[in-house]
């Protein structure tokens, strides 16, 4: 079962391994990305997308969050949020 | 002041109910109704010739609202929605224009049913008014909701609705946008359900109380017999219908309708795993000189074949008019039900409905109590939890090889508003909205790019009225109107690209124009890529002061950027109230689409594509594609693995684990 793009479910049926490169990215049980590497930068990295400086709309910092391949690094997630706020993102799935 | 709850406002928010228990409340009334074998014996060919019918009717409604309404909002840009609803307030069929609005009249006519049945009584030729979000029939009080009982032999057949947006209900700013509101009171009044039409004939009290409010009374007074006569036209043709196949025919369509929609929804989410997909939707100020960042979150569950979608961690709500009601949280979730997961079934949301559970605590942005403000509800707080659902239905349908061909991800994060107002070149008073932004960036798909300047989800039939329409119609002249470079979500398949709007006042007899900005999405981008692929670009709105381009026009030159003007330059906060003046240059810049995919997979032939047609600047190829372009713009194959090797390092440089 893929789960996207860059991600799919092994053979052995708990394990999640890149698509790109077959590294093992996780477990569906315990964490489907947590060997993933992961950064955090200024959003500016995002490349010319980004039309102005977050601070002069916001006062708290925005940060560009990104998780990777430790092997291929292909990106596999992306998102642009406040640096004080938790993870929101992420899936499960049972069957 | 802070937000404190009014005493009896929770009369006015209203939950939904079973039908059944719609039925017990609506005191005095006589609803017509068929058995459960009715629906059920319905011949396969009867059955599909009075779907589509009803499908027509609906469209009709539309075209009635176009032909009729002297709001470019309406005629140009298809703001606007129509439903047919059975006696009991269920939606059975929607239209393909506004879909946020068509999605929430149901709560209003249950509203209506359960309220207003003894006093002041539902009588045939009657019409009840609404823009109270609380109550639904719209998501802000901007979308004024005419809806209509269809009589039977004494009995409530069935209801129309037509809502439009309306370009003035009064409130502190031009437009009812009121950027420096902290409450609904700041705002135009909501009104619940009220008899604006009785036997046939629209009460002129009522017509005065509601025109009395507006800037542009006429205008209105004319949207609203725009709506009468979408209304009519329905009417009539139910009652051909009815006449033609019978009343318990037609009733057995439209309960077979929702019927199959829930049916088919169910079994199409069983061919889907169970899980859980969670996300979250920010958005940047509620209201002018709000410097915080506010966000929505979703837990989306699915299991064997019904939906929840448990929005519990949303902020609360927010002094300001970006705060939406239950509607808007609902108007929210339908367009992303109707074109990811309903695109082979039938858009009758009374049976959709069914398929799915919302956890939501009121009291927060995107469920709001009475007296938060919401008077920019429908493309704020709204729009973002269209966002979060978009993101989390789309990550499910990923999983399945079919499915997933339906997912798109966040189209144009958030609509960029610039509302118009003042004394037109005929020397009278007007209102008006730009609509430009309703050619947002589509999201990127799992096989292909996003539609550039392709529309928004929640507005299937949405479009841009000509430059040359509102040229004639407004005092305004354009410097461009074009798509704008690297403002799609760069992916394996990019966003599509957003666009941008350069115009200045021209021709006002009184000089200048004034101008309403509100659009978030500044701080951070709204539209979110999907499998790793990058957000859309940010929002970005510029006023230029006392520039040159009057001289530069009557030197025979059109500016083709910013840079070819003189003048101070500021880059606009997210709200504002302002005068422009006729040397003012005033630039918008709307979001695209997010991307899918990691970027550096993107066909390097695609990107080289992309530069040459001005979708991609030769840096973005560079720094976020990797791909590095020889002088004849082909792409330089060693060049471009080597730049691609490059980021990569660089991924793992900046790696903290």
């Amino acid at each position: 079962m893929n789960f996207d793009d860059n991600i799919k479910l092994a053979d052995d049926g708990v394990s999640t391994v890149c698509v790109h490169c077959s590294e093992v990215l996780g477990n569906v049980s315990t964490g489907s990305l947590k060997n993933a590497l992961s950064s955090e930068q200024k959003s500016s990295a995002l490349g010319p997308g980004i039309r102005a400086d977050p601070k002069l709309f916001t006062d708290r910092e925005i940060v560009l969050r990104q998780l990777f391949c430790p092997r291929c690094l292909t990106v596999l997630a992306t998102e642009v949020v406040p640096s004080d706020e938790g993870g929101h993102r992420g899936w499960k799935v049972f069957s | 002041m802070p937000l404190i709850n009014i005493a009896g406002s929770e009369k006015f928010a209203y939950q939904l109910k079973p039908s059944s228990e719609t039925k017990e409340l609506a005191h005095g009334l006589k609803l017509h109704s068929i058995n459960a074998a009715d629906a059920d014996s319905i011949d396969p060919l009867t059955y599909e010739v009075v779907r589509h019918r009803l499908a027509a009717i609906a469209e009709e409604m539309g075209d009635a609202l176009k032909r009729m309404s002297g709001s470019v909002v309406v005629t140009d840009c298809n703001d606007f929605g129509a439903t047919i609803l059975d006696e009991c307030g269920d939606s059975v069929i929607v239209g393909l224009y506004n879909t946020q609005l068509a999605a929430s009249v149901d709560m209003a006519v249950k509203w209506t049913l359960e309220n207003r049945g003894l006093n002041p009584g539902i009588q045939p030729g009657d019409m009840f008014f609404c823009n109270d979000p609380w109550v639904g029939g719209g998501l802000h009080q901007n979308d004024a909701t005419i809806m209509a009982p269809l009589f039977h032999e004494g009995e409530i057949f069935g209801w129309t609705a037509a809502v439009c947006h309306q370009v003035d209900l009064g409130g502190v700013s031009p437009g009812s946008w009121s950027v420096e509101g902290r409450d609904v009171f700041w705002e135009s009044t909501p009104v619940p359900p009220v008899k604006i039409v009785e036997g046939g004939k629209i009460r002129g009290d009522i017509e005065d109380m509601y025109l009395r409010r507006s800037r542009v009374p006429r205008l209105i007074a004319l949207d609203l017999r725009a709506k009468i006569g979408a209304n009519n036209i329905a009417q009539e043709r139910l009652t051909k219908l009815i006449q033609k196949y019978s009343a318990k025919t037609v009733k057995a369509v439209m309960k077979r309708m929702m019927n199959d929609a829930e049916n088919r929804l169910r079994a199409k989410l069983k061919e889907l795993p169970d899980g859980e997909w969670s996300s979250v939707a920010h958005q940047d100020s509620f209201r002018s000189g709000d410097r915080n960042v506010y966000k929505i979150t979703l837990k989306m569950t699915k299991k064997d074949d019904r939906l929840t979608f448990d929005f519990t961690g949303t902020d609360k709500e927010v002094e300001g008019f970006a705060n939406c009601t239950l509607a808007g949280l609902r108007g929210g979730i339908m367009p992303i039900v109707l074109t990811m997961l309903c695109g082979d079934i039938p858009w009758a949301p009374g049976g959709l409905y069914r398929c799915f559970d919302i956890i939501s605590e009121p009291g927060t942005i995107n469920n709001c109590n009475f007296p938060a403000g919401i008077g920019k509800a429908s493309v704020a707080s709204a729009w973002a939890t269209q966002n979060v659902v978009s993101e989390t239905v789309g990550t499910m349908l990923s999983v399945h090889p079919e499915h997933r061909k339906s997912l798109m991800c966040v189209c144009c994060g958030t609509w960029d508003l610039a509302l118009l107002a003042g004394v037109d070149q005929r020397g009278n008073p007007f209102v008006t909205m730009v609509c430009d932004s309703m050619a947002g960036g589509m999201g990127a798909r799992v096989d292909q790019d996003g539609v550039d300047t392709g529309g928004l989800n929640c507005i299937p039939m949405g479009r841009v009225a000509d430059v040359e329409i509102n040229e004639f119609s407004f005092p305004m002249l354009y410097l461009w109107r074009r798509e704008e470079m690297d403002s799609g979500g760069p992916g394996r398949f990019r966003g599509g690209a957003g666009g941008s709007s350069c115009f200045i006042p021209y021709d006002s007899p009184i000089g200048g124009v004034h101008l309403v900005v509100s659009a978030t999405g500044k701080a951070l981008p709204q539209a979110a890529g999907l499998s790793g692929g990058f957000p859309a670009g940010t929002q970005h709105d510029v006023l230029l002061r006392s520039t040159n381009v009057r001289q530069l026009l009557t030197a025979g030159r059109i500016p083709g950027s910013l840079d070819d003007l003189d003048g101070t330059t500021d880059v606009l906060q997210q709200h504002l109230e302002t005068h422009l003046n006729d040397d003012d240059v005033y630039y918008t810049h709307w979001q695209g689409g997010g991307g899918y995919g990691d970027p550096l997979l993107r066909d390097p032939i695609l990107v080289a594509l992309d530069v040459a047609k001005q979708k991609v600047s030769k840096r973005a190829a560079q720094e976020v594609y990797g791909v590095a372009l020889a002088e004849n713009g082909t792409v330089d194959v060693a060049a471009t693995d080597a730049a691609r090797k490059a980021l990569r390092e660089r991924r793992a440089a900046v790696a903290v684990n």
